[in-house]
């Protein structure tokens, strides 16, 4: 319970994310390169901290970073590929 | 910012009047951005509540004690108040009465929101599909929109209140279980839409156990919240 506490669904940075993205990005599969499951972003695990990581809801595996800067958006995707 | 409703003791209901506000799918959320004075921001996401089909917005706001955001947006905020809004946002937890069903919606807390959602879409396009909405809450003081709950009449609704029950409480008494689970239904084989959404804790658990019962993984789709500041 102390680790389920500190995450929440992709769904909750949908805004992160459609202003990362300039589109609405929870509803788009990713395929994990770490154990190949197929989920929508917005069922990824999302880690807040300085910045947002999403990772795989099936294996754990960092699927993609975000760190707001004052003056533009960072984003560093590992891995995946089209499902 | 047109009207309040409060929403039992800890909550209350936000009634937003927003210029060229694009039709929002039900389940989706805005994020709330403050500014104070000193330029300092916060911004946290609140689902919507109000269905597509209503011409106003309303955000039902629980207030957390040691919050940043609700307690000002559940205590300070007045009528005619303007707020910085992004969204509507999310495109995963969403339902359609065109997606079908049978419908299935478990709610922690305040997590009945974005279902509320959902619910008040199918009443205003006249869906006949099949669903079935489990609460959960502590107290019948903290159970939202009991008033329309009671009024949903083709909905099949169950509530469990986990902390205290009022005299004569028909409903049940206790965390949410497997055969709570099963009594409500629809069951597995029907393969109904599953919404999810309330506290981290009450999420995890209500997922397993649908998994237990046979519900796909993929078809359940869940909506956790928690202290965030995204």
């Amino acid at each position: 319970m102390a680790d389920a506490a500190r995450w929440l669904d992709g769904n909750a940075v949908a805004g992160v994310l459609a202003e990362a993205f300039g589109e609405e990005m929870t509803a788009v599969e990713r395929a994990c390169d770490g154990c190949g499951a197929e989920r929508p972003l917005g069922a990824y695990r999302a880690y807040l901290g300085a910045g947002v990581v999403l990772r795989c809801p099936a294996c754990g595996a960092t699927g993609l970073r975000i760190v707001a800067l004052e003056d533009r958006i960072s984003l560093s995707w590992s891995g995946g590929r089209a499902p | 910012m047109s009207e309040i409703i409060p929403e039992g003791s800890s909550a209350v209901t936000i009634v937003l009047d927003v210029p060229d506000w694009p039709r929002h799918h039900p389940g989706q959320h805005v994020d709330v951005r403050l500014t104070a004075e000193d330029g300092y921001q916060a911004q946290r996401s609140y689902s919507i509540a109000s269905a597509p089909e209503d011409p106003r917005l309303e955000l039902t706001v629980e207030r957390l004690e040691d919050g940043e955001v609700s307690p000002y947006l559940a205590g300070e905020l007045r009528a005619g108040d303007e707020l910085e809004l992004r969204g509507p946002v999310g495109g995963h937890f969403t339902w359609e009465t065109t997606d079908g069903g049978p419908l299935l919606l478990v709610a922690g807390g305040s997590g009945l929101v974005p279902l509320m959602a959902m619910l008040r879409h199918r009443a205003a396009q006249a869906s006949a599909v099949d669903a079935r909405l489990l609460v959960s809450a502590r107290t019948w003081d903290d159970v939202l929109y009991r008033a329309e709950l009671g009024g949903l009449a083709d909905v099949r609704v169950h509530v469990t209140l986990t902390r205290a029950q009022p005299p004569d409480w028909g409903g049940s008494a206790r965390r949410v279980d497997a055969d709570m689970l099963r009594e409500l239904g629809p069951p597995a084989e029907q393969a109904p839409r599953v919404f999810v959404c309330g506290p981290t804790a009450f999420v995890e658990r209500a997922a397993d156990l649908l998994v237990e019962l046979g519900h796909a993984p993929s078809a359940i789709r869940a909506e956790r919240f928690g202290p965030t500041g995204a």
